[in-house]
Protein backbone atom coordinates (compact mmCIF):
# COMPACT_ATOMS: atom_id res chain seq x y z
CA UNK A 1 0.00 0.00 0.00
CA UNK A 2 0.92 3.49 -0.92
CA UNK A 3 2.18 5.98 2.19
CA UNK A 4 -0.79 8.60 1.66
CA UNK A 5 2.40 11.15 0.85
CA UNK A 6 2.85 9.72 -2.22
CA UNK A 7 -0.49 9.37 -3.13
CA UNK A 8 -0.64 13.29 -4.00
CA UNK A 9 2.92 13.36 -5.30
CA UNK A 10 1.34 10.96 -8.12
CA UNK A 11 -1.04 13.75 -9.15
CA UNK A 12 0.14 15.89 -11.65
CA UNK A 13 -2.49 18.89 -11.39
CA UNK A 14 -5.36 19.34 -8.90
CA UNK A 15 -8.40 19.84 -10.97
CA UNK A 16 -11.46 20.42 -8.79
CA UNK A 17 -10.67 21.08 -4.93
CA UNK A 18 -11.83 20.35 -1.62
CA UNK A 19 -13.77 23.66 -2.02
CA UNK A 20 -15.10 23.58 -5.53
CA UNK A 21 -16.25 20.23 -4.55
CA UNK A 22 -17.79 21.24 -1.49
CA UNK A 23 -19.50 24.06 -2.71
CA UNK A 24 -20.96 22.28 -5.94
CA UNK A 25 -22.71 19.04 -4.26
CA UNK A 26 -24.17 21.79 -2.36
CA UNK A 27 -25.28 23.64 -5.40
CA UNK A 28 -26.33 19.94 -6.33
CA UNK A 29 -28.25 19.09 -3.27
CA UNK A 30 -30.67 22.43 -3.26
CA UNK A 31 -31.54 21.53 -6.67
CA UNK A 32 -32.83 18.33 -5.81
CA UNK A 33 -33.91 19.44 -3.30
CA UNK A 34 -36.26 21.99 -4.87
CA UNK A 35 -36.59 19.55 -8.01
CA UNK A 36 -38.46 16.67 -5.76
CA UNK A 37 -40.05 18.61 -3.03
CA UNK A 38 -43.08 16.81 -1.49
CA UNK A 39 -41.73 13.63 -2.49
CA UNK A 40 -40.01 11.06 -1.02
CA UNK A 41 -36.82 10.14 -3.04
CA UNK A 42 -34.60 7.66 -3.13
CA UNK A 43 -30.45 7.73 -4.31
CA UNK A 44 -28.91 4.80 -5.40
CA UNK A 45 -25.12 4.78 -5.29
CA UNK A 46 -23.08 2.91 -7.52
CA UNK A 47 -20.26 1.77 -5.87
CA UNK A 48 -17.47 1.93 -4.62
CA UNK A 49 -16.67 5.47 -6.35
CA UNK A 50 -19.75 7.21 -5.71
CA UNK A 51 -19.44 6.64 -2.42
CA UNK A 52 -17.85 10.04 -1.19
CA UNK A 53 -20.04 12.20 -3.57
CA UNK A 54 -23.24 10.21 -1.95
CA UNK A 55 -22.12 10.74 1.24
CA UNK A 56 -21.75 14.54 0.86
CA UNK A 57 -24.65 14.58 -1.53
CA UNK A 58 -27.63 13.48 0.92
CA UNK A 59 -26.36 15.28 3.99
CA UNK A 60 -27.34 18.63 1.23
CA UNK A 61 -30.51 17.64 0.04
CA UNK A 62 -33.58 18.26 2.46
CA UNK A 63 -35.96 15.82 1.89
CA UNK A 64 -37.05 12.30 3.49
CA UNK A 65 -34.95 9.95 1.49
CA UNK A 66 -33.55 6.58 1.45
CA UNK A 67 -30.32 4.92 0.18
CA UNK A 68 -29.30 2.29 -1.51
CA UNK A 69 -26.38 1.08 -3.06
CA UNK A 70 -25.43 -1.18 -5.91
CA UNK A 71 -22.21 -2.74 -6.83
CA UNK A 72 -21.71 -4.01 -10.56
CA UNK A 73 -19.04 -5.67 -12.25
CA UNK A 74 -16.47 -3.72 -14.78
CA UNK A 75 -15.42 -5.11 -17.84
CA UNK A 76 -11.99 -6.72 -17.63
CA UNK A 77 -12.04 -8.09 -13.98
CA UNK A 78 -11.49 -11.17 -12.95
CA UNK A 79 -15.27 -12.06 -11.42
CA UNK A 80 -16.58 -11.72 -14.45
CA UNK A 81 -14.31 -13.55 -17.29
CA UNK A 82 -16.29 -16.50 -17.02
CA UNK A 83 -19.37 -15.51 -18.43
CA UNK A 84 -18.34 -12.41 -20.43
CA UNK A 85 -21.13 -10.07 -18.93
CA UNK A 86 -21.81 -7.37 -16.59
CA UNK A 87 -22.81 -9.06 -13.46
CA UNK A 88 -24.76 -7.14 -10.29
CA UNK A 89 -22.18 -7.99 -7.74
CA UNK A 90 -24.94 -5.92 -5.50
CA UNK A 91 -28.17 -5.67 -5.95
CA UNK A 92 -30.78 -3.40 -4.41
CA UNK A 93 -31.64 -4.22 -0.55
CA UNK A 94 -35.45 -2.66 -1.20
CA UNK A 95 -37.63 -2.50 -3.84
CA UNK A 96 -38.21 0.61 -5.90
CA UNK A 97 -41.66 0.30 -7.56
CA UNK A 98 -43.15 3.06 -7.55
CA UNK A 99 -40.30 5.16 -5.91
CA UNK A 100 -38.66 8.39 -7.43
CA UNK A 101 -35.00 7.12 -7.65
CA UNK A 102 -32.22 9.45 -8.56
CA UNK A 103 -29.00 7.43 -9.64
CA UNK A 104 -25.44 8.79 -8.06
CA UNK A 105 -22.59 7.99 -9.76
CA UNK A 106 -19.15 9.17 -10.11
CA UNK A 107 -18.15 9.74 -13.52
CA UNK A 108 -19.97 9.53 -16.68
CA UNK A 109 -17.38 7.93 -19.52
CA UNK A 110 -18.64 6.50 -21.94
CA UNK A 111 -21.78 5.55 -20.80
CA UNK A 112 -22.14 1.80 -20.81
CA UNK A 113 -22.34 0.75 -17.54
CA UNK A 114 -24.80 3.75 -16.79
CA UNK A 115 -26.56 2.49 -20.00
CA UNK A 116 -27.02 -1.18 -18.83
CA UNK A 117 -27.80 0.11 -15.06
CA UNK A 118 -30.53 2.52 -16.01
CA UNK A 119 -31.57 -0.58 -18.00
CA UNK A 120 -31.74 -2.30 -15.07
CA UNK A 121 -33.30 -0.32 -12.92
CA UNK A 122 -36.34 0.35 -15.48
CA UNK A 123 -37.05 -3.15 -14.87
CA UNK A 124 -37.89 -2.98 -11.36
CA UNK A 125 -41.03 -0.15 -12.27
CA UNK A 126 -39.50 2.91 -10.35
CA UNK A 127 -41.97 6.36 -10.71
CA UNK A 128 -39.14 8.13 -12.17
CA UNK A 129 -35.20 7.40 -12.30
CA UNK A 130 -32.75 9.89 -13.17
CA UNK A 131 -29.41 10.62 -13.15
CA UNK A 132 -27.02 12.26 -11.04
CA UNK A 133 -23.31 12.40 -11.80
CA UNK A 134 -20.37 14.02 -10.18
CA UNK A 135 -18.42 14.55 -13.27
CA UNK A 136 -19.30 14.02 -17.04
CA UNK A 137 -16.60 13.55 -19.35
CA UNK A 138 -17.89 13.56 -23.03
CA UNK A 139 -15.09 12.71 -24.75
CA UNK A 140 -15.55 8.88 -25.33
CA UNK A 141 -19.51 9.14 -25.01
CA UNK A 142 -20.73 5.99 -26.41
CA UNK A 143 -24.35 6.12 -25.37
CA UNK A 144 -25.99 9.41 -25.28
CA UNK A 145 -27.91 9.28 -21.65
CA UNK A 146 -29.72 12.72 -20.42
CA UNK A 147 -27.99 13.41 -16.91
CA UNK A 148 -30.17 15.15 -15.03
CA UNK A 149 -27.97 16.60 -12.93
CA UNK A 150 -24.16 17.22 -13.70
CA UNK A 151 -21.01 18.36 -11.07
CA UNK A 152 -18.69 19.37 -14.04
CA UNK A 153 -17.75 18.65 -17.00
CA UNK A 154 -13.93 17.44 -17.34
CA UNK A 155 -11.29 17.08 -19.86
CA UNK A 156 -10.33 13.59 -21.38
CA UNK A 157 -8.18 13.14 -18.79
CA UNK A 158 -7.26 10.27 -15.78
CA UNK A 159 -8.73 11.89 -12.80
CA UNK A 160 -8.73 10.14 -9.54
CA UNK A 161 -9.57 10.85 -6.01
CA UNK A 162 -13.05 11.98 -4.07
CA UNK A 163 -13.75 7.88 -4.88
CA UNK A 164 -12.25 7.44 -7.93
CA UNK A 165 -9.53 4.91 -8.32
CA UNK A 166 -6.80 4.17 -10.13
CA UNK A 167 -5.75 -0.10 -8.87
CA UNK A 168 -8.24 0.65 -6.34
CA UNK A 169 -5.87 3.33 -4.82
CA UNK A 170 -6.52 7.34 -5.09
CA UNK A 171 -10.19 7.21 -3.86
CA UNK A 172 -9.03 9.16 -0.29
CA UNK A 173 -8.00 11.91 -2.01
CA UNK A 174 -10.28 14.76 -0.96
CA UNK A 175 -9.86 16.50 -4.18
CA UNK A 176 -10.00 15.10 -8.09
CA UNK A 177 -7.16 15.46 -9.58
CA UNK A 178 -5.15 14.11 -12.75
CA UNK A 179 -2.88 11.27 -12.25
CA UNK A 180 0.85 11.22 -13.92
CA UNK A 181 0.70 9.38 -16.82
CA UNK A 182 3.95 7.74 -15.66
CA UNK A 183 1.78 6.57 -13.29
CA UNK A 184 -0.58 4.43 -15.05
CA UNK A 185 1.73 3.88 -17.67
CA UNK A 186 4.48 1.94 -15.38
CA UNK B 1 -27.78 -7.34 -45.62
CA UNK B 2 -27.65 -11.16 -45.75
CA UNK B 3 -29.01 -13.66 -43.03
CA UNK B 4 -25.21 -13.75 -41.80
CA UNK B 5 -24.99 -10.45 -41.78
CA UNK B 6 -27.76 -10.11 -38.82
CA UNK B 7 -27.93 -13.60 -37.54
CA UNK B 8 -28.77 -12.92 -33.87
CA UNK B 9 -27.13 -14.55 -31.30
CA UNK B 10 -23.53 -15.18 -29.23
CA UNK B 11 -20.84 -13.47 -31.15
CA UNK B 12 -17.83 -15.02 -32.69
CA UNK B 13 -14.61 -13.83 -32.90
CA UNK B 14 -13.89 -14.43 -36.50
CA UNK B 15 -14.18 -12.29 -39.41
CA UNK B 16 -12.85 -9.11 -37.32
CA UNK B 17 -9.46 -7.18 -39.28
CA UNK B 18 -8.13 -5.90 -36.21
CA UNK B 19 -7.35 -7.47 -32.55
CA UNK B 20 -8.68 -4.33 -31.41
CA UNK B 21 -12.54 -4.28 -32.77
CA UNK B 22 -12.68 -8.00 -31.15
CA UNK B 23 -11.72 -6.52 -27.88
CA UNK B 24 -13.82 -3.53 -28.67
CA UNK B 25 -16.38 -5.94 -29.56
CA UNK B 26 -16.35 -7.71 -26.16
CA UNK B 27 -16.51 -4.98 -24.27
CA UNK B 28 -19.67 -4.14 -26.17
CA UNK B 29 -20.68 -7.91 -25.47
CA UNK B 30 -19.85 -7.27 -21.92
CA UNK B 31 -22.41 -4.04 -20.92
CA UNK B 32 -25.25 -6.04 -23.41
CA UNK B 33 -25.18 -3.29 -26.18
CA UNK B 34 -26.05 -4.95 -29.76
CA UNK B 35 -23.89 -4.62 -32.46
CA UNK B 36 -23.01 -5.32 -36.28
CA UNK B 37 -20.04 -5.29 -37.75
CA UNK B 38 -19.20 -3.47 -40.52
CA UNK B 39 -22.94 -3.77 -41.45
CA UNK B 40 -22.57 -0.59 -43.94
CA UNK B 41 -20.98 0.96 -47.06
CA UNK B 42 -20.89 4.57 -47.61
CA UNK B 43 -20.14 5.91 -51.00
CA UNK B 44 -18.59 8.95 -49.98
CA UNK B 45 -16.68 10.09 -53.81
CA UNK B 46 -18.32 9.89 -57.00
CA UNK B 47 -16.99 10.63 -60.71
CA UNK B 48 -18.79 13.07 -63.16
CA UNK B 49 -20.30 9.87 -64.74
CA UNK B 50 -21.95 8.59 -61.25
CA UNK B 51 -19.70 5.84 -60.40
CA UNK B 52 -18.45 5.38 -57.00
CA UNK B 53 -14.64 6.01 -56.35
CA UNK B 54 -14.37 6.11 -52.69
CA UNK B 55 -16.36 4.07 -49.75
CA UNK B 56 -16.13 3.95 -46.71
CA UNK B 57 -17.21 1.42 -44.15
CA UNK B 58 -17.44 2.18 -40.14
CA UNK B 59 -16.17 -0.59 -38.14
CA UNK B 60 -19.12 -0.94 -36.08
CA UNK B 61 -23.08 -0.15 -35.70
CA UNK B 62 -25.02 -0.15 -32.51
CA UNK B 63 -28.79 -0.49 -33.79
CA UNK B 64 -29.95 0.22 -30.04
CA UNK B 65 -28.32 3.65 -29.76
CA UNK B 66 -28.07 4.30 -33.70
CA UNK B 67 -24.70 5.14 -33.81
CA UNK B 68 -21.72 3.54 -35.77
CA UNK B 69 -18.27 3.45 -34.20
CA UNK B 70 -15.03 3.93 -35.88
CA UNK B 71 -12.17 2.31 -34.18
CA UNK B 72 -8.55 3.54 -35.43
CA UNK B 73 -5.47 2.55 -33.73
CA UNK B 74 -3.45 3.85 -36.30
CA UNK B 75 -0.50 6.21 -36.66
CA UNK B 76 -1.23 9.78 -37.35
CA UNK B 77 -0.16 10.20 -40.68
CA UNK B 78 -3.34 7.35 -41.22
CA UNK B 79 -5.45 9.06 -38.52
CA UNK B 80 -5.72 11.77 -40.90
CA UNK B 81 -6.84 9.97 -43.77
CA UNK B 82 -10.21 8.52 -41.66
CA UNK B 83 -11.11 12.06 -39.95
CA UNK B 84 -11.37 13.00 -43.75
CA UNK B 85 -13.56 10.26 -44.76
CA UNK B 86 -15.59 10.81 -41.53
CA UNK B 87 -15.54 14.63 -42.34
CA UNK B 88 -17.03 13.85 -45.84
CA UNK B 89 -19.83 11.16 -44.64
CA UNK B 90 -20.98 13.59 -42.02
CA UNK B 91 -21.44 15.75 -45.08
CA UNK B 92 -23.32 13.64 -46.98
CA UNK B 93 -25.14 12.29 -44.90
CA UNK B 94 -26.13 14.42 -41.71
CA UNK B 95 -28.70 12.26 -40.18
CA UNK B 96 -26.12 9.70 -39.47
CA UNK B 97 -24.21 9.82 -35.75
CA UNK B 98 -20.79 8.43 -36.16
CA UNK B 99 -18.15 8.28 -33.41
CA UNK B 100 -14.40 7.89 -34.27
CA UNK B 101 -12.26 5.99 -31.78
CA UNK B 102 -8.79 7.14 -31.82
CA UNK B 103 -5.42 5.44 -30.76
CA UNK B 104 -5.53 7.45 -27.63
CA UNK B 105 -9.14 6.75 -26.67
CA UNK B 106 -8.83 3.06 -27.08
CA UNK B 107 -5.92 2.96 -25.01
CA UNK B 108 -7.80 5.33 -22.55
CA UNK B 109 -10.40 2.48 -22.35
CA UNK B 110 -7.94 -0.18 -21.85
CA UNK B 111 -6.63 1.74 -19.01
CA UNK B 112 -10.35 2.27 -17.38
CA UNK B 113 -10.82 -1.68 -17.32
CA UNK B 114 -7.22 -2.68 -16.36
CA UNK B 115 -6.03 -3.97 -19.78
CA UNK B 116 -3.15 -1.94 -20.69
CA UNK B 117 -0.87 -3.77 -20.85
CA UNK B 118 -2.96 -4.97 -23.56
CA UNK B 119 -2.42 -1.84 -25.67
CA UNK B 120 0.37 -2.22 -27.54
CA UNK B 121 -0.45 -5.71 -28.61
CA UNK B 122 -3.60 -4.42 -29.71
CA UNK B 123 -3.24 -1.33 -31.29
CA UNK B 124 -1.45 -0.25 -34.61
CA UNK B 125 0.26 -3.20 -36.97
CA UNK B 126 0.63 -4.92 -33.94
CA UNK B 127 -2.83 -5.73 -34.18
CA UNK B 128 -3.16 -5.61 -37.41
CA UNK B 129 -3.15 -8.64 -39.45
CA UNK B 130 -4.43 -7.83 -42.88
CA UNK B 131 -3.04 -4.49 -44.72
CA UNK B 132 -5.37 -1.81 -43.50
CA UNK B 133 -7.04 -1.42 -47.58
CA UNK B 134 -9.35 1.57 -45.91
CA UNK B 135 -6.70 3.64 -44.53
CA UNK B 136 -4.85 4.07 -48.47
CA UNK B 137 -8.07 5.44 -49.11
CA UNK B 138 -10.28 3.98 -52.48
CA UNK B 139 -11.00 0.45 -52.00
CA UNK B 140 -14.59 -0.51 -51.98
CA UNK B 141 -15.56 -3.23 -49.44
CA UNK B 142 -18.52 -4.04 -52.31
CA UNK B 143 -21.40 -5.00 -49.69
CA UNK B 144 -21.56 -6.13 -46.19
CA UNK B 145 -21.97 -9.68 -45.65
CA UNK B 146 -17.96 -10.00 -43.40
CA UNK B 147 -19.83 -8.40 -40.91
CA UNK B 148 -20.86 -9.89 -37.47
CA UNK B 149 -23.87 -8.92 -35.18
CA UNK B 150 -26.16 -10.28 -32.04
CA UNK B 151 -28.47 -8.01 -32.86
CA UNK B 152 -31.20 -8.70 -36.19
CA UNK B 153 -32.72 -5.50 -36.53
CA UNK B 154 -31.37 -2.31 -38.85
CA UNK B 155 -31.98 1.22 -37.28
CA UNK B 156 -30.80 4.53 -38.22
CA UNK B 157 -29.34 4.73 -41.11
CA UNK B 158 -30.54 1.73 -42.41
CA UNK B 159 -31.69 3.49 -46.12
CA UNK B 160 -29.07 5.74 -46.19
CA UNK B 161 -27.16 4.21 -48.63
CA UNK B 162 -27.15 0.72 -50.91
CA UNK B 163 -24.40 -1.32 -50.59
CA UNK B 164 -21.58 0.17 -53.15
CA UNK B 165 -20.48 -1.69 -56.70
CA UNK B 166 -17.16 -2.63 -56.16
CA UNK B 167 -14.91 -0.70 -57.65
CA UNK B 168 -10.98 -1.88 -58.78
CA UNK B 169 -8.16 -1.23 -56.55
CA UNK B 170 -5.66 1.39 -57.05
CA UNK B 171 -2.16 0.13 -58.67
CA UNK B 172 -0.57 -1.79 -56.20
CA UNK B 173 -3.08 -2.70 -54.00
CA UNK B 174 -4.35 -5.90 -54.02
CA UNK B 175 -7.93 -6.77 -53.22
CA UNK B 176 -8.75 -9.43 -50.69
CA UNK B 177 -11.36 -11.92 -51.31
CA UNK B 178 -14.06 -11.84 -48.75
CA UNK B 179 -12.98 -15.56 -47.34
CA UNK B 180 -9.75 -14.18 -47.50
CA UNK B 181 -10.91 -11.34 -45.18
CA UNK B 182 -12.51 -14.10 -43.32
CA UNK B 183 -9.29 -16.10 -42.74
CA UNK B 184 -7.31 -13.25 -41.95
CA UNK B 185 -9.93 -11.99 -38.89
CA UNK B 186 -9.91 -15.07 -37.80
CA UNK B 187 -6.15 -15.23 -37.42
CA UNK B 188 -6.71 -11.60 -35.83
CA UNK B 189 -8.88 -13.06 -32.90
CA UNK B 190 -7.03 -15.66 -32.40
CA UNK B 191 -4.63 -13.42 -31.48
CA UNK B 192 -6.41 -11.22 -29.44
CA UNK B 193 -7.72 -14.19 -27.84
CA UNK B 194 -4.07 -15.40 -26.91
CA UNK B 195 -2.69 -11.63 -25.64
CA UNK B 196 -6.14 -11.62 -24.01
CA UNK B 197 -7.47 -14.48 -22.20
CA UNK B 198 -11.18 -14.81 -21.05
Amino acid sequence: MKPAQDLVTDVAEVLLSEEQLEAKVAELGQQITGDYAGRELTLVSVLKGSLPFMADLMRHISLPLRIDLMEVSSYGGTSTESSGLVRILKDLSAPIEGRDVLLVEDIIDTGLTLNYLIRYLKGKNPRSIKVCALLDKPARRLVEIPLDYVGFQIPDAFVVGYGLDFGEVYRNLRFVGVLRPEVYES
Amino acid sequence: MTDEATAPGPRSDSGFAHASEAEFARILDFYEVAWQYEPKVFPILWDLDGNVLESFAPDFFLPDLEVFVELTTLQQRLVRKKNRKVRRLRELYPGLRIKLFYARDFRALMLKYGRAALVSELSGASGQVTPHQEAEGSLVLGDARAGLGRSGSQKGGADLTAPAAGTEPRPGQKRRSRSARRRAGRRAASAAAHVAPR
